[in-house]
């Protein structure tokens, strides 16, 4: 318990220090004086004939140092396990919920992101860089710690998102040449900062606020379904169409140590903080994105209701809990969860929940 | 006419395979009775013998407990295994099952999703990161790192290219049936046919 809560004040600690270069008021004390602003995954009503960003092949990243940076983002961004104990606290990679290496429109592609940052988040209440967005990411979906900013990981992984993105924009405004090569400190900013060189041809067709909001982006809204979601229900939809690739306990397909197929709740999954764990965040995702490959589509109703069921089981604590669910359900959980509450007469979600950042081998299986 | 020719066949081989065993060093493990039958196509440790029988050693225990349910409904067809399948019943299901899923396979060293970033062979892009303009997944997203397999996902790594290839024009004619929501023939359907040769030997060739 102790250790919990002094890793959450770390962490929270942390992001202040290292947002100097970011413009607001930075936010004097932690995670008690924050009021459950926690944003929810941009969710954009999807439009039909829209065109998406194309980035570039990943046969096309330059060699070379900057090359370099690009493929190790790729790289841990697929396969984030290569991470694990060091940034990483559960079995996930990036690449679960971002289909397609990030690339994929409408399931939260990267280069969407990056062209979105730097931005005000309600969840930390502050103006938050590209990385210290992705630093979010590691905090509460990995289950893990941040790591620090300009660290390499963080770096790479912004490397990665600016190439995407402007790869596709330069291809879509023929613009010819190589993606510019950026230095660290302008790639972990992120796009949306009068400062930013884009190239003219582009800048001249899309302003910042456009580029912020660029078709594909975030998750597209699901409609809303007609009966309130019910994980009652919602387990008949795992049982139908989820649990033969993530398992009849929502453990995932683990091979070879890896996890081929995510884990969706427990130990090994994303904590309480991450945006997933709101039932309609993962409406969105899943009426948008599954059952991977798209074989049958499934109804609103069902994707309100698995996310329901998916999101009615214990997982890692929320990292800002200071010891009281209650308060930490009423300080930061007024939204379509189930933090704080008794599902199907279980214990109440939150007082046993399972331990943030653990290390591989403390984890039962 | 052609099954009761395979059948004989087999059953011919079967006494072969078993003097063939009798001499060798000490099997690693016991052929239980209702595997027996089974090792003339697929060999006594259920490594395949190609063409005849596909490889069945790394497949998990429910994977094979799955497939030979499949034939029995009528949703795998292959005249050989229509009747094969149907001499295996019972608690004999699970010992066919177990005995096969503990035999070895080749120590291969694995390439797990990303290990490689720019992939130029078009199969193993396939494999390692799928096609989305096609809503195609990296195949190794459920098979597995190598394509290596686990729990109802077979293992294609080192299986042989002639059976895999079949499998897959299978799943695209619909007379492969049996996954949940069709989820490998809606995969199948969209490749082309020399993406699944390529596939075929592309996995193949993982040893």
């Amino acid at each position: 318990m102790k250790l919990l809560s002094l890793l959450s004040i770390g962490v929270l600690f942390s992001l202040p220090l290292q947002a100097n270069e970011m413009l607001t008021e930075v936010p004097a004390t932690a995670s008690a004086a924050l009021p459950d602003r926690q944003a929810a995954l941009p969710a954009v009503p999807k439009k039909v004939g829209e065109n998406y960003l194309q980035p570039a092949s990943l046969t096309d990243i330059p060699a070379g140092v900057f090359g370099d940076k690009v493929r190790l983002g790729y790289q841990l961004f697929v396969n984030t396990q290569t991470l694990r104990d060091k940034y990483v606290g559960n079995q996930l990679s990036c690449a679960n919920c971002h289909m397609n290496a990030g690339q994929q429109a409408n399931s939260s592609p990267l280069w969407g992101a990056y062209f979105a940052y730097p931005a005000y988040r309600k969840k930390n209440d502050k103006v938050n860089s590209f990385q210290e967005r992705v630093q979010g990411c590691f905090t509460y979906s990995m289950n893990g710690k941040a790591p620090e900013s300009g660290s390499p990981e963080l770096v790479a992984i912004s490397a990665y998102s600016y190439w995407l993105g402007m790869s596709g924009l330069m291809a879509q405004y023929n613009v010819s040449g190589p993606v510019p090569e950026l230095s660290d400190a302008e790639l972990v900013k992120g796009a949306m900062r009068d400062d930013f060189p884009m190239p003219e041809a582009i800048a001249k067709n899309l302003d910042t606020k456009a580029l912020s909001q660029l078709p594909g982006r975030g998750f597209p809204k699901a409609p809303e379904p007609e009966l309130a979601y019910a994980p009652e229900r919602g387990m008949i939809v795992y049982q139908a169409h989820c649990q033969t690739c993530h398992g009849e306990d929502g453990q995932g397909q683990i091979i070879a140590g890896v996890a081929a197929l995510p884990p969706l709740w427990g130990p090994q999954s994303f904590n309480w903080g991450a945006g997933m764990h709101r039932v309609n965040t993962a409406a969105d995702f899943i009426y948008e994105n599954m059952p991977l490959g798209k074989s049958v589509p499934l109804t609103v109703q069902q994707a309100w209701d698995v996310a329901a069921y998916v999101n009615s089981f214990d997982r890692p604590q929320d990292p800002r809990f200071d010891g009281d669910v209650s308060k930490t359900q009423a300080t930061y959980h007024q939204h379509q969860g189930y933090y704080g509450q008794s599902v199907a007469g279980k214990p109440i979600l939150g007082t046993d929940s399972y331990p943030v950042f653990p290390l591989k081998n403390t984890v039962k299986p | 006419m052609k099954t009761s020719f395979y059948v004989l066949t087999v059953l011919a081989g079967l006494t072969i395979v078993n003097i063939v065993q009798a001499n060798a060093a000490e099997p690693q493990q016991a052929i239980p009775p209702a595997a027996q039958l089974c090792t003339s196509c697929h060999g006594a440790q259920g490594q395949g013998i190609d063409i005849i029988g596909p490889r069945l050693a790394g497949l998990s225990a429910e994977y094979i407990t799955n497939q030979l349910k499949l034939f029995h409904a009528g949703k795998r067809q292959n005249p050989t295994m229509l009747a094969m399948a149907a001499t295996v019943q019972g608690d004999n299901i699970g010992l066919v099952a177990q005995y096969f899923s503990q035999q070895p396979v080749a120590d291969i060293s694995l390439q797990f999703r990303g290990d490689k970033v720019a992939i130029s062979d078009p199969s193993e892009r396939l494999a390692f990161q799928g096609d989305w303009s096609r809503t195609i997944p990296a195949c190794t997203s459920c098979h597995g790192p190598s394509a290596i397999g686990g729990g109802n996902f077979p293992r294609l790594a080192g299986q042989q290219a002639s059976y895999i290839k079949t499998q897959l024009l299978a799943w695209q004619d619909g007379t492969r049936t049996g996954d949940v929501d069709n989820m490998m023939g809606n995969i199948a359907r969209k490749l082309t046919a020399a993406e699944i040769d390529g596939l075929s030997q592309y996995f193949a060739n993982i040893k």
